[in-house]
């Protein structure tokens, strides 16, 4: 946490921080203030000396006020009454924290180290008490559908900074092909897992989605190069063949879901233009998009026909 | 008097009051609105909502002895405190790395709460969900057992909902539609507009549909069509691991039944395939795939 925080921001800790300092009498260390509630030192003290000070009910005698005492490194809270016990978790705090809870729970789960004493299920056993009784089957997340070995390879290899040989099937090229790669990260992305690393018959950096890797071995070679490291599926390069399409209204979900470059909004149809991974993801995109797409310019090394070509070739199996 | 000042001294004034004050009184007590009725009345507004917001849970209720009735505010201090949660050093370590390894938005609220935001070293990311306060307000809501009114498809719906799944991408609600009378399952993000609390859950929770086994050609209504596709060998693996079920032929390829019940998303999922998929019946589903592509070429 690092910048000045605004008066919400400062209320919602302070308001936890006033009945923890005040619970010990002795006084605790500042620092210890600042890093358990995030709060940044300087605007602490100033809020602390400035403001909590004066706080109170009406009518404001000084009996009614809190007392705040900072010396030194330490600090002391006194007469804090209605301050005593810090404001509850509200359901949407507790949804945030069980989802992340639950996440990581599903996540380990795959690696078959659950400990049905650990800290985080612990936590999330109390935090569901105190919430409600919806808590234990309110949320699960599945943070992507890779088979659990491939997951389990990748991540041994990411360990023990080795190389894997991957038998990869390309969705954008529709092709399936042999690489070697130095794995940096394995992550979930928006519901699927994903490996980046550094692919040695690219000679660059790739990710690859974890459900398409149809075998994964790891070799005993040592990771070389610095390790690469790139999130998201696919970063649009300047060197990437563009094309310019018009979508009907009922097209425009494409724009949330690819990286558009270029958008012309002002008619009814919108008119895009977008980077292309590959010709077959053009080919894909366009045959589902059907009447509510149109190709007003390619790249000429995209080829022409793009629907119509790709049409024929599913078609020649049904006659 | 700074914002902040005041609404410590607002909390404090609601915390302390046996009867509910109303708008007037409070600021009379708290000090430090504007002195013309709009702007206090504006100035007052705010400070509810970031006190909601923080999740106080404010009381509006009829000042007693009053006539015509005026609203007064006050802060029960059991509610306001919740149930107490001690948690251990260890747990609260565990929360944060929890946090840290799987990305939601920017809200640190909990954490701060807790006294948590410095209970272990920051790690690296390895999971992103997308996450709003839409959402929020929904696992509250099923955590509280508390009903949701919100439009989908255009429809308004009044939904007691049981579990939210985050799967393939998605968010899923699963609960009880009231109107309807029966269990439905809705796609978070098609959510249209605001989501509002409007009152306890009153229906029994049931056995909860899971989407992961939902692929968008079976999301709609009606009854099922079973379609048969074949796969190419070398898209089998990727086949399978989608559809879970095939079945292996010699030469590698395999065969699939579908539960059709949304054409288009059908015809899209063979479409990826290109032409390393064909649909093999019913013959309907095959011509209208026949139909689309003829209209293309």
């Amino acid at each position: 946490m690092s910048g000045r925080l605004n008066a919400r921001d400062r209320l919602a800790r302070l308001l936890s921080v006033i009945p923890w300092v005040a619970d010990r009498p002795d006084g605790v260390l500042i620092d210890d203030v600042v890093e358990r509630f995030a709060y940044p030192r300087a605007q602490l003290l100033e809020d602390l000396q400035e403001i909590v000070f004066f706080v109170g009910v009406y009518p404001f005698t000084p009996d009614a006020l809190i007392e705040v005492d900072v010396s030194d490194d330490q600090v002391s809270i006194r007469y804090a009454d209605w301050f005593s016990r810090p404001l509850r978790l509200s359901p949407e705090d507790g949804a945030r924290l069980l989802t992340a809870g639950r996440s990581v729970l599903a996540m380990t789960d795959t690696n078959d180290d659950r400990d049905a004493a650990s800290p985080l299920l612990r936590a999330l056993t109390k935090l569901g008490t105190a919430l409600g009784e919806g808590a234990e089957r309110a949320v699960d997340v599945r943070l992507g559908t890779a088979p659990a070995d491939t997951l389990g390879v990748l991540r041994d290899a990411l360990e023990r900074g080795v190389q894997v040989e991957l038998e990869y099937y390309s969705y954008g090229r529709d092709e399936l092909s042999e690489r070697r790669v130095e794995p940096a990260k394995v992550f979930s992305d928006q519901g699927n897992w994903y490996l980046s690393g550094w692919c040695l018959r690219a000679e660059g950096a790739r990710v690859f989605r974890v459900d398409r890797i149809r075998a994964a071995v790891a070799t005993d070679i040592p990771v070389e190069g610095a390790k690469a490291s790139i999130d998201g599926s696919f970063t649009p390069s300047s060197d990437d063949p563009r094309v310019t399409l018009q979508l009907a209204p009922a097209a425009r979900w494409v724009v949330e879901q690819y990286p558009v470059e270029a958008i012309d909004d002002s008619g009814e149809d919108i008119i895009v233009t977008m980077a292309v991974s590959a010709r077959a993801w053009l080919e894909r995109l366009l045959l589902r998009l059907g009447p509510d797409a149109t190709v007003l310019a390619a790249d000429p090394s995209l080829g022409t026909d793009l629907a119509s070509s790709a049409a024929d070739r599913i078609l020649a199996r049904y006659s | 008097m700074d914002k902040l000042e005041r609404l410590l001294n607002l909390t404090a004034a609601l915390l302390h009051a046996e009867i509910p004050l109303t708008a007037e009184e409070l600021r009379d007590r708290v000090g430090g609105y504007p002195d013309a009725k709009a702007t206090f009345r504006r100035a007052f507004e705010r400070d509810k909502d970031d006190l909601r917001s923080m999740g106080m849970p404010l009381r509006v209720e009829p000042v007693p002895g009053v006539d015509p009735p005026v609203d007064g505010y006050r802060l029960d201090r059991d509610e306001y405190a919740g149930t107490e949660l001690a948690f251990e050093a260890d747990e609260l370590a565990a929360l944060h790395l929890a946090t840290n390894l799987v990305r939601l938005d920017d809200d640190d609220t909990a954490l701060v709460k807790l006294g948590a935001a410095g209970a272990g070293a920051p790690a690296d990311t390895v999971g992103r969900i997308p996450f709003d306060d839409t959402l929020a307000t929904m696992i509250g809501a099923a955590v509280d057992r508390q009903a949701l009114s919100f439009t989908y498809n255009g429809v308004e719906r009044i939904v007691e909902p049981w579990k939210l799944s985050f799967t393939r991408g998605h968010w899923y609600l699963s609960g009880f539609d009231r109107l309807r009378g029966d269990e439905r399952l809705y796609r978070v993000d098609r959510v249209e507009g605001a989501v509002s609390l409007i009152g306890p859950a009153t229906a029994p929770v049931g056995d909860v549909t899971e989407p992961i086994d939902l692929r968008g050609w079976e999301l709609g209504d009606g009854p099922a069509v079973v379609a048969t596709i074949a796969v190419d060998a070398d898209q089998a693996a990727y086949a399978r691991h989608i559809l879970g079920e095939v079945v292996d032929r010699p030469d590698g390829s395999v065969t699939a039944t579908l539960d059709v019940r949304n054409i288009d998303a059908f015809r899209s999922f063979v479409l990826s395939f290109l032409e390393h998929a064909e649909i093999l019946e019913p013959i309907d589903l095959r011509n209208d795939f026949v139909d689309w592509l003829e209209a293309q070429r």
